[in-house]
């Protein structure tokens, strides 16, 4: 993955330049098909590598060692950091494969401690449920955290402040973000597996809805949506700036989701030190070209590589562990970035 | 049971220094988390800080860059009779959930939690229940706004987020939503409050494990009258002083459930 030219928390917590305020509005408006880039060059290198690692895992085998092998192929490099963990919950309906599983949340902490992480704690900000610790409790993560002495933070109301933003696809200009993702030195974006009906998937990007307090943009979080769902996951994921993903793969979801969708036993985990690239590969894996999926072509301009053929594979070939997934009924094709 | 004035204590943990609440201990202040807090308390001193947290066009939130929330409805049950909440009502009765990004905009509108969007659940319960408490010559609104409570009840009974069925599948109801809207609907719609009652009775022991469905819960089965009440108080008593990490909302629900705050929410 590109190193940003500025640390990571100087970069999510400096205040923007109001110079670049114009030049992105008007790289905005252009961005149904013209050549200005609408993010700040200074603040987004060049995506030059990216490394994926596909691993073939079940919830009943050594996950902590499947993930920690994962880490260290792809060249995680967590030493002392403080980790934030973005499973996704965003509701919980017993029986669906909604959620990302606590086994593997799990089997994370204990792998970013096994590589010498300073501290691993968990964040997640329900979109549909307002209340956390329903959801926390119902599906088992609350549990499984306090076996490993691993704190949950409900970051529908953890202490939060504005950022300024740095791309400019929506007109939010602005996002309130909670301190535990600007304080982190690594946040990793653990998505399920999953359809979407407007997205067309939701992987680690589109997790990072779940970054944002709904004391500030509701339940659900419609706020985003209005902005143009697209656009939405360019300027989340380029605030939050996840620094890998660990995709949850075993079960996945098909056809009607992120909520509705039928399970689907694909039996993988996907790690990566680049969330574009690691939803590129998932896309893929799904049955999908990544290019399809407008948000995820345009992230690849700047956020990461969405380039199939400039990813380093690690573990599985991906095209020999390609599942295709009934894509959601409501998923017509590429979407129109510009279409707000 | 639950002692209000344990829960309260607990809750007074989550003032901040200027007098309002943040959304846990610690946090700066808000006007939702604060609001809340003074129907809990019959707090004058939370209620100051929403008075100075007033925005120019008489609501209260948070601005987020464009987006900016919208707790007013909820705020102006808190506030006392005065312009303060005249400015704050007429901005209630001025600002409706929006149905299309452009074009013709059909009714029913509700209330939205950010300015400009979708009318939801929570907040459209809070418009049409501060409307009927401090202005109910708006029938129009008021209407408006329980007309979406109607088309927007689950199959089942009671209400999710605000979702009746998404992509031709029925949603379930939630139980802090479901307790929310009953608060709106008591004495004024007979059907919706019995479908939702019979919803929350029925689920409201399954959800019992997050404090804030289980103290919503309890406050609108009390509020009703309702056999279950003291069921969930005694559940309520054992969640709440016993779990870590609840925030200021979940914990004033658990004082109205207690204590007098109910009163603050009688149409």
């Amino acid at each position: 993955m590109g190193r940003p030219p500025i640390s990571r928390r100087a970069f999510v917590r400096g205040a923007g330049a109001l110079a670049a305020f114009g030049a992105a509005t008007a790289a905005g408006l252009r961005l149904r098909g013209g050549p200005a880039s609408p993010w700040d060059g200074d603040v987004f290198a060049p995506p030059d590598r990216a490394h994926v690692a596909v691993l073939r895992a079940s919830y009943d085998s050594d996950l902590t060692g499947i993930v920690t092998d994962g880490l260290r192929a792809i060249g995680a490099n967590v030493a002392g950091a403080r980790v934030l963990l973005k499973p996704n919950m965003v509701e919980y309906d017993r029986g669906a494969a909604i959620n990302t599983d606590p086994r593997l949340v799990v089997a994370a902490v204990e792998a970013l401690r096994a590589l010498g992480a300073g501290s691993v704690a968990v964040g997640e900000a329900p979109g549909h449920r307002r209340d956390t610790g329903y959801v926390v409790s119902a599906s088992g993560l609350a549990d499984a955290l306090k076996d490993v002495h691993a704190p949950f933070i409900d970051m529908n109301i953890s202490r939060a402040a504005p950022v300024q933003l740095h791309t400019y696809y929506t007109t939010m200009r602005q996002l309130w973000l909670p301190d535990a993702v600007t304080e982190a030195d690594v946040v990793v974006s653990m998505p399920k597996m999953k359809t979407h009906h407007w997205a067309g998937v939701t992987l680690s990007l589109k997790n990072c809805f779940g970054c944002l307090p709904g004391r500030v943009y509701g339940w659900p979080k419609n706020a985003l949506h209005w902005q143009g769902i697209e656009r939405s996951i360019l300027d989340i994921a380029g605030a939050v700036r996840p620094a890998y993903a660990i995709v949850d793969g075993i079960v996945a979801m098909e056809g009607n989701g992120p909520i509705d969708g039928t399970a689907k036993d694909v039996g993988l985990l996907i790690v990566g030190d680049d969330p574009v690239a690691v939803d590129a590969t998932t896309s893929h894996v799904m049955g999908f070209d990544p290019d399809r999926f407008t948000y995820l072509r345009e992230a690849g301009r700047f956020l990461g590589v969405s380039d199939l053929t400039r990813i380093e594979i690690r573990g599985e070939d991906p095209d020999t562990v390609v599942d295709p997934f009934v894509p959601a009924p409501t998923f017509g094709g590429p979407a129109v970035i510009g279409g707000q | 049971m639950v002692a209000a004035g344990d829960v309260d204590a607990l809750l007074a943990l989550c003032r901040s220094d200027d007098g309002g609440f943040g959304s846990m201990p610690g946090a700066g202040s808000e006007p939702a988390s604060t609001a809340l807090a003074a129907i809990a308390l019959d707090d004058d001193e939370a209620r100051r800080w929403l008075a100075g947290a007033q925005r120019e066009d008489g609501s209260f939130g948070i601005d987020a860059g464009a987006v900016r929330s919208d707790d007013t409805s909820l705020v102006a049950l808190a506030l006392p009779a005065g312009p303060a909440l005249e400015r704050a009502l007429d901005h209630v009765v001025a600002m409706a959930g929006a149905n299309t990004v452009d074009g013709p905009d059909p009714p029913p509108y509700g209330w939205s939690w950010t300015v400009g969007a979708h009318g939801w659940t929570e907040p459209t319960a809070w418009g049409v229940l501060a409307l009927r408490r401090c202005r109910p010559t708006s029938v129009d609104r008021i209407e408006d706004g329980l007309e979406v409570l109607r088309q927007r009840a689950c199959v089942q009974g009671g209400w999710n987020y605000g979702t009746r069925e998404s992509f031709d599948v029925e949603q379930p109801p939630f139980v802090q939503t479901t307790a929310i809207a009953l608060f709106a609907v008591a004495g004024i719609d007979d059907a919706l409050t019995s479908s939702g009652a019979r919803a929350l009775r029925s689920r409201w022991r399954h959800e019992s494990q997050g404090v804030l469905s289980l103290a919503t819960a309890a406050a609108a089965l009390r509020f009703l009258n309702d056999a279950d009440a003291n069921d969930a108080m005694a559940v309520l008593t054992d969640q709440v002083l016993g779990a870590e990490g609840v925030g200021t909302v979940a914990l004033a629900w658990s004082s109205i459930a207690a204590g007098d705050g109910l009163l603050a929410l009688e149409a």
